[in-house]
């Protein structure tokens, strides 16, 4: 029971450190980031590559995550800007970039399914069970990711600024502010959250060009269920990540792959506000 | 009309004499249409002698994917629809066909059942998806997300389905049609002709019309009466059923199916094609579709990943820079030089009177039956009480006007009118029937006609169009033709002519005016021959002589057309002019019913818009 319960939080964790970075980027600039799986993937790569080098695992992190936004902000300039004003056509383009990055790590590093060394092995005693210790580290860096954005929102300027354009945008540039400049660095930040996402995956998963999928699945819908509220983000992530738990021990594997995006799809159905202002 | 001036009927006549018809642009562009389908069809005829056998082998492959490209430029070009799960109903239909061939074998009857079922499956997969995502006030984007999940679904059911479906690797080698490969290649290319053909006659048609009305403003469709909801429910269900057909055709000629035929990542490959060969197009997204999948077959052998790299890169350089996609950048500047020659004159139908349905004008002013009758209403949003207990009844031949400060509830009570599920309690009745809790397209079948606040109106269409999409609901459009006479009330009719539209029906909507684009939304909403109209500031941005030309409409519409008029006006003065009676609302209450001497000289309307609250309450309690 004790490790259920543990597995529920570290899923949720492991969940709102992938979708966080979709979520900002979804609030600030009104547009689904459908490159958020090539750049959770890209992360993946950067740790097969410190894995391949021998570096310190731990350096993973953090060129994952500047990785990420150098390429996100490339792309921020070159593919997103110009379709600020068509978010649909935004959606696809980010999907053709996702076609491009996922083609691009099968010509460098191939096909295959590839392993990453991980930081730190075994399992620690938690409230009288074993359990993964990496889990348990990957769960509080998690925490550490949403406070640290949530701090950053309600206590630098560009946090205040970045909220002023979530709320308003048109009324926001009226009063001067530069809006380009903060949908530029929320998405390059974005693509590094999904990086360094993906770099933290890699010691639970193998790495391979299409690992980004089905994590940009799941994050798409608890994005869309969560609005642009990171509370809702944290809660969604419990509940949907906590049903996908409980149906993959107590049903089938299968089923529990499905279970995220089919009960958000019928959260929206229900309530198209979802977990926001729940 | 005795408004309409001699010289503006000359420039109107003239403007008929250069205009065309609408049916002879159709007969004109299906003798086009029809020139080029055969030309197709002699191309596919000699096809398998012409081409190498892989090549006959990869095509059958890349027409199935044309025609599911097609019906997709239907869903989303057209209409707005964004579906990424043509591909599971494409998977639907290709395991009908596996399934009953390897578990029954193969007969002329399995293969007819399998079909039916393959196709009934699809269809009402495609009804059950539409009837989720299209409900009342389910958001846009939920159509992307639900076919989203389907194909997720769909992908895992068919690997879950162990020996039954052959899990991840499929179905393969089961007994099959004995039918040659030129045989399927003529089959795959005759139908990618036929799709293309009558998605084209569906498109141009007066009800393609329709389609683009809903991606352009679904809204106002509704308040039309328009059961948009079911209309592109049952266009998702007939996507569908093409899709099942070409997923069957595709398993009973290659003889494999397998469950990544009805991912996502197929699916957004066919959106991908869609986009590439250019929206709304039809023929851009079929040849797109047919050359991007014939291509890669060749090109997969020798530049695996890069052709795939190539496709990505090129597809977003597309989205990016040519929004309408490749189709139309090239086929433009051949279009421009084929037309050089004479500028086309403008495609429009002709005003016809329309035959009155309703009973004829009630003679007495203010005399008729209850038009419309509101008891207790209120609406609350949480603690917050915007309507408070509204009661008031209107007949027709009354025109009514509802004033009072900003926030005092006016347009709240006409949203709770014209939307069910709008207000907290109470009820309205039109015409003596309750609205309950219907949506907006339910509420204005039972005669009610709502005029927004600010023009809401289809940019993309011509006055023309517009007009026929209002009358949309009382004379059904028709799937294959397009009619040359645009039928309207007399009402409408006086609108359309006294505003000036009647000279600009072939202009596009986006280039009316401010005042054109009011006029020409009055207008549409009395082509739908409302018994209660709800206006909600009509003169709104008007100048002076516009709002001269429209108070004597309603006026006239009132008087001697027996309608009920509910309007909401700031201007006093114009308010005076034109009503029988007024209701002052205040803080979401009524506090004064009558006519528009008594309100006009009353005190407390003075204080309101002068703003003395205090007084408020000793002169209402």
């Amino acid at each position: 029971m004790t490790s259920l319960l543990l597995d529920i939080v570290t899923t949720a964790g492991i969940l709102f450190a992938v979708s966080v970075g979709l979520l900002i980027v979804f609030g600030v600039q009104k547009i689904i980031n459908f490159a958020h799986g090539a750049f959770l993937t890209i992360g993946g790569y950067t740790s097969l590559v410190v894995t391949h080098f021998h570096l310190d695992p731990w350096l993973a992190e953090p060129l994952a995550l500047i990785s990420g936004a150098v390429f996100g902000a490339a792309v921020e300039r070159i593919i997103v800007r110009p379709l600020y004003r068509r978010p649909l056509d935004a959606i696809l383009a980010t999907w053709g970039l996702a076609i491009v990055v996922v083609q691009l790590i099968t010509i460098g590093f191939g096909r295959g399914v590839q392993f990453v060394q991980s930081p730190v092995a075994g399992a620690t005693r938690v409230l009288g069970t074993d359990y993964s210790l990496y889990r348990l580290i990957f769960l509080a860096i998690a925490i550490a990711i949403g406070i640290a954005i949530a701090a950053a929102l309600q206590g630098t300027r560009l946090g205040l600024v970045a909220r002023a354009v979530i709320m308003n945008e048109d009324l926001a540039r009226g009063l001067g502010i530069n809006s380009d400049l903060v949908r530029f660095a929320t998405f390059s930040v974005g693509a590094g959250l999904a990086s360094l996402a993906g770099a933290l995956l890699t010691p639970l998963l193998s790495v391979d060009p299409i690992m980004g999928v089905p994590w940009l699945l799941n994050a798409f819908m608890l994005v869309m269920v969560s609005g642009t509220s990171l509370v809702s983000l944290a809660l969604a992530c419990l509940v949907l990540g906590g049903a996908q738990v409980v149906v993959s021990s107590y049903g089938s594997p299968v089923l529990g792959g499905l279970t995220i995006v089919v009960l958000a799809a019928i959260v929206l159905r229900v309530r198209p506000a979802g977990f926001a202002r729940a | 009309m005795p408004q309409m001036p001699r010289r503006e009927i000359r420039a109107a006549e003239e403007f008929r004499g250069a205009s065309r018809l609408p049916s002879e642009e159709f007969r004109r562009e299906i003798g086009r249409v029809g020139m080029l389908a055969v030309a197709a069809l002699v191309l596919i005829g000699i096809g398998p002698w012409a081409l190498g056998q892989y090549s006959v082998d990869i095509l059958i492959r890349s027409f199935l994917y044309g025609a599911i490209a097609v019906t997709l430029d239907i869903l989303w070009g057209y209409t707005g629809i964004l579906s990424f799960g043509q591909s599971a109903f494409f998977v639907i239909g290709a395991y009908a066909c596996g399934l009953t061939f390897v578990h029954i074998g193969l007969t002329p009857f399995t293969a007819l059942g399998a079909l039916v079922g393959g196709v009934a499956v699809a269809a009402l997969v495609g009804a059950l998806v539409g009837w989720l995502a299209f409900g009342y006030g389910v958001p846009a984007l939920y159509i992307s997300i639900a076919t989203l999940v389907l194909c997720v679904v769909m992908v895992q059911v068919l690997y879950s389905g162990g020996v039954y479906t052959g899990s991840s690797s499929g179905l393969s080698g089961f007994d099959t049609f004995d039918v040659s490969m030129a045989g399927w290649f003529w089959i795959a290319g005759a139908a990618l002709v036929l799709v293309v053909a009558l998605g084209w006659i569906l498109v141009r048609s007066d009800a393609g019309r329709l389609l683009v009305s809903i991606r352009e403003n679904e809204q106002r469709c509704k308040y039309f009466g328009l059961a948009t909801g079911r209309i592109k429910m049952q266009l998702l269900a007939g996507s569908a059923i093409v899709a099942a057909l070409a997923g069957y055709a595709y398993a009973g000629y290659t003889d494999v199916v397998a469950p990544d035929l009805g991912g996502f990542q197929f699916g957004t490959e066919l959106v991908i094609w869609v986009a590439l060969g250019g929206r709304g197009t039809l023929l851009g997204p079929a040849c797109a579709a047919v050359l991007i999948d014939f291509v890669s077959a060749y090109l997969s052998g020798s530049l695996p990943f890069v052709w795939q790299l190539i496709v990505g890169v090129v597809f977003i350089a597309v989205i990016v820079v040519m929004p309408r996609g490749l189709g139309p950048a090239l086929a433009s500047p051949v279009r421009r030089a084929w037309r050089r020659k004479a500028p086309a004159r403008p495609v429009t139908a002709r005003l016809r009177p329309a035959e009155e349905r309703n009973a004829a004008a009630e003679p007495a002013f203010g005399g008729g039956p209850t038009a419309i009758e509101i008891t207790h209403l209120s609406r609350r949003y949480g603690s917050l009480h915007v309507l408070e207990d509204i009661s008031f009844s209107a007949r027709g031949g009354e025109l009514v006007s509802l004033v009072g400060p900003n926030g005092a509830g006016k347009t709240t009570l006409i949203r709770c009118i014209s939307d069910g599920r709008e207000r907290t309690s109470g009820r309205v009745a039109i015409e003596g029937h309750g609205i309950g809790r219907s949506a907006p397209e339910y509420c204005a079948r039972l005669g009610l006609g709502r005029k927004f606040q600010t023009p809401n109106v289809f940019e993309a269409l011509t006055v023309a169009e517009s007009l026929r999409i209002a009358r949309a609901r009382i004379e059904r459009p028709s799937f294959w033709r397009c009619d040359d006479a645009i039928r309207l009330p007399e009402a409408a009719m006086q609108v359309v002519r006294t505003t000036g539209l009647a000279e600009q029906l072939a202009t596009r909507v986006r280039h009316l005016s401010h005042g054109g684009k009011q006029a020409l939304e009055l207008a549409m909403v009395l082509a739908t021959e409302p018994r209660v109209l709800l206006l909600d500031e009509p003169t709104a941005g008007l100048t002076k002589p516009e709002r001269t030309v429209i108070g004597k409409v309603l006026v006239d519409l009132v008087q001697r057309h027996g309608l009920c008029v509910l309007l909401v006006e700031h201007d006093l003065e114009f308010v005076r002019e034109i009503s029988s009676r007024i209701i002052v609302l205040h803080q979401g209450r009524i506090v004064l019913d009558g006519n528009v001497e008594d309100v006009v000289s009353s005190e407390l309307v003075r204080t309101i818009y002068v703003g003395e609250p205090q007084a408020i309450g000793e002169e209402a309690g």
